[in-house]
């Protein structure tokens, strides 16, 4: 039971990385490609916990809780830098 | 465990292609945009090849570090790569 929803998870995280991957190779604008930025720092993220379950290693949520932290840094600068204000 | 070697396979694909896109492409925000993906997959890697203490460190530069030396940079010079000139032909005899 708890396999089968690990996997149907899994699943749902395997698209939305692929349709994100997608919008960033395909968007044409700038704004398109770092919105699939943060959106792939989110799906990550949830990703990585999902590993450390998986795994049972309880280590693993430390990289996800960077991603946490920082992950939102890179996003911030690329939108000051299309705003023109950096 | 056959899916997880599934999902291995699949964002090394992944990763590969964006690098193909990062290295072709001429804007070079796209480019940086670009590496930020790459290390964002990359991390999800070293943490499936149980490396979490690199994986750490990754996350930590790769995103935050890299893209905002990398934004400063292009903030300073320019953001389109000109075009490659070809080799002029040289004159005939």
């Amino acid at each position: 039971m708890v396999n089968m929803i690990i996997y149907i998870t899994l699943g749902f995280m395997i698209t939305g990385i692929f349709f994100a991957v997608l919008r960033f190779i395909k968007g044409p604008t700038a704004a398109d490609r770092t919105v699939a930025l943060d959106t792939l720092t989110t799906i990550a993220m949830a990703l990585l916990v999902l590993l450390a379950f998986v795994f049972k290693r309880f280590i693993y949520v430390d990289v996800a809780l960077v991603y946490g932290v920082l992950g939102f840094i890179g996003v911030l600068v690329i939108a000051r830098y299309l705003e023109g204000a950096l | 465990m056959i899916i997880y070697i599934i999902l291995l396979l699949f964002l090394l694909l992944l990763m590969i292609g964006t690098a193909i896109y990062s290295i072709v492409q001429r804007d070079l925000l796209y480019a940086v945009i670009g590496t930020g993906v790459i290390s964002l997959i990359l991390s999800i890697l070293f943490l499936f090849l149980q490396a979490p203490d690199v994986a750490l460190t990754e996350a930590a530069i790769g995103v935050a570090l890299t893209t905002i030396v990398f934004i400063i940079t292009i903030r300073n010079t320019v953001r389109f790569e000109e075009e490659p000139k070809r080799p002029s032909k040289p004159a005939s005899k």
